[in-house]
């Protein structure tokens, strides 16, 4: 997808605004505590529904505002996609190509894009549950079967593990919140299954592409295996979570692991390993998501060169595909880091308004 | 000034108990109560009272009813060996307009769930697993495709079978009729396709 405009009110620091980006890479350079990441971070919300920064839209309003309103328009193949995302009052309301929608899995995917932010590199170093985000985020945007099995997988998990908690738990009682369990449980981990050999395959050359040498190695780690009879492992820890009073086991406990040069990259990385790992994997989203979808997401990259050295910068932007469209945020002004060759849009940004350099 | 006032609250938090109200409906219809003619506002209490006096629970089948057993039940015309299990009056409703349906109804009032507090003992399950006799040859478990409605689907499955060996169907979901695929939710259509039957 190429974003056309993306027109904000009440988003944040920043002002009224109506940016229309060009192809090719767009910078968007300016001071800290400006508004180059509520740029990005509006579009992201007008993708998914959600802020990669808060859980809470109040958060997102501006001070002394009743709510904000975010429309992008955006060319993709075959036709145009107008989303208009808006928080008011405490209600929120998404509307594609001026229809209503009420469920996030008809939003996801209008609007295909794929963000980095510097707090990405707990992908590499933090919890498993980071990592399980990533996946559900990324095949929900690709696969709406997943998105509707991790919903209701969540929701029996959730009901399961309040039961376990209760007396009056029968045999019966857990066998009908397993059975969902193990249905929604089955494809997910099938859908898991497929996105990360798919991952793997193109992380690994995109960590070559800007480390300049090899070795990233990406496996998922699925708690229960495809092929695996989860029903009976879930009836073999029934004591067993009867007395945590939680499920022990499923893809609610699935992780994949990193290594570089057959290393853990998560304990032995470096901090810059560790980043460019982080990256790769994003790099990697953009390149399996156009396979899939026979196009380019749009590529947000939050403040990616001050992650990077100089070399590893003018690499990175040798690796991101010409009809990719990038915005890219920057507190470098000169935008040195970027190649002399490369067309690319300067925009500034101070006290959240948004002019072109 | 009327806003803030107890009284006024108390009507709209009472309004936004009802299903599908909201804050602002439920504001709305105080209002409206409010200004209109006394009578008008009275007679609607004095409705909801009799209605609740005069409505209760068939003793067969749990479904609302204004006798003793219900119409349905009490039908010499329908088929007594067919029960379709629904969670709430509104699903018997719904199949009883399509009028395709000649069994009985049972109404469970709720699903399972334990976040909510609500276990067999919460829904009117002992009331149909009592129904069940050896005229009865199919229960035909109707509840939400929630995951609520489809672990409560399972459980009577498995105490009917176990108890009865009664068999015990789950109703279909699939596309519309009379609309194009188009129009069909991704989720329907998926159910839709695993569901598909040989021609």
């Amino acid at each position: 997808m190429v974003l056309r405009e993306l027109h904000t009110d009440g988003f944040r620091c920043l002002a009224s605004l109506a940016f229309a980006p060009g192809r090719g890479v767009n910078v968007i350079s300016g001071d800290n505590a400006q508004g180059k990441t509520s740029v990005l971070e509006a579009v992201l919300y007008a993708a998914t529904s959600k802020s990669h920064r808060t859980n809470q839209e109040t958060d997102l309003v501006q001070h002394g505002r009743p709510g904000f309103r975010i429309r992008v328009t955006a060319q993709r193949p075959g036709r145009d996609v107008a989303v208009d995302a808006t928080w008011w009052h405490g209600e929120k309301r998404f509307k594609v190509n001026g229809v209503a929608q009420s469920r996030v899995s008809d939003i996801l995917g209008k609007l295909p894009v794929v963000f980095f932010s510097p707090e990405d590199v707990e992908l590499v170093r933090g919890t498993a549950s980071i990592r399980r985000r990533f996946l559900d985020m990324a095949i929900s945007q690709l696969e709406p079967p997943y998105l509707r099995a991790l919903q209701q997988y969540r929701q029996a998990l959730k009901q399961r593990n309040e039961l376990l908690k209760q007396d009056r738990v029968t045999g019966d009682l857990l066998d009908a919140w397993d059975e969902q369990l193990v249905r929604h449980g089955t494809v997910m981990v099938r859908s898991r299954q497929g996105f990360g050999q798919e991952l793997a395959r193109f992380a690994a050359p995109a960590y070559d592409a800007i480390a300049a040498r090899e070795g990233l190695e990406l496996s998922y780690l699925p708690d229960i295996e495809v092929g695996e009879d989860y029903a009976r492992v879930l009836l073999e820890n029934r004591d067993r979570d009867r007395r945590y009073g939680l499920t022990n086991r499923g893809p609610h406990r699935d992780d994949f692991e990193l290594t570089i040069e057959g290393r853990p990259a998560r304990q032995f990385a470096s901090q810059g390993q560790q980043r460019t790992a982080a990256l790769a994997l994003k790099l990697a989203e953009l390149k399996l998501v156009r396979e899939r979808i026979a196009e380019y997401p749009m590529l947000m990259l939050d403040d990616v060169l001050s992650e990077l050295d100089t070399k590893r910068s003018s690499r990175l932007f040798n690796t991101i595909p010409e009809e990719a469209q990038c915005l890219l945020t920057t507190t470098d002004l000169t935008t040195s880091a970027v190649p002399s060759g490369l067309a690319c849009s300067v925009f500034r940004i101070r006290n959240g308004a948004l002019t072109p350099a | 000034m009327l806003f803030n006032t107890p009284a006024f609250e108390q009507l709209v938090d009472a309004l936004r108990r009802l299903p599908g109200v909201g804050k602002r409906s439920a504001e709305r219809l105080a209002l409206h109560l409010l200004s209109a003619p006394g009578e008008e506002a009275l007679s609607l209490s004095e409705a909801i009272v009799e209605a609740r006096r005069r409505i209760t629970r068939c003793s067969q089948c749990c479904n609302l009813t204004d006798r003793d057993p219900c119409a349905i039940c009490a039908h010499p015309g329908r088929d007594h060996g067919l029960i379709c299990v629904v969670e709430h009056p509104s699903g018997a409703m719904a199949i009883e307009k399509a009028g395709a349906y000649k069994g009985l109804y049972h109404v469970l009032h709720g699903a399972l769930s334990p976040l909510e507090g609500i276990g067999p003992d919460e829904l009117a399950i002992d009331a149909l697993l009592r129904r069940i006799s050896g005229t009865v040859r199919e229960i035909i478990v109707a509840t939400n495709a929630t995951a609520e409605g489809e672990a409560t689907a399972l459980y009577l499955s498995r105490v009917i079978g176990q108890r009865f060996g009664t068999a015990v169907t789950r109703i279909a979901h699939g596309v519309p009729m009379g609309s194009g695929l188009e129009y069909a939710d991704d989720a329907t259509l998926a159910h839709a396709l695993e569901g598909r039957k040989q021609l």
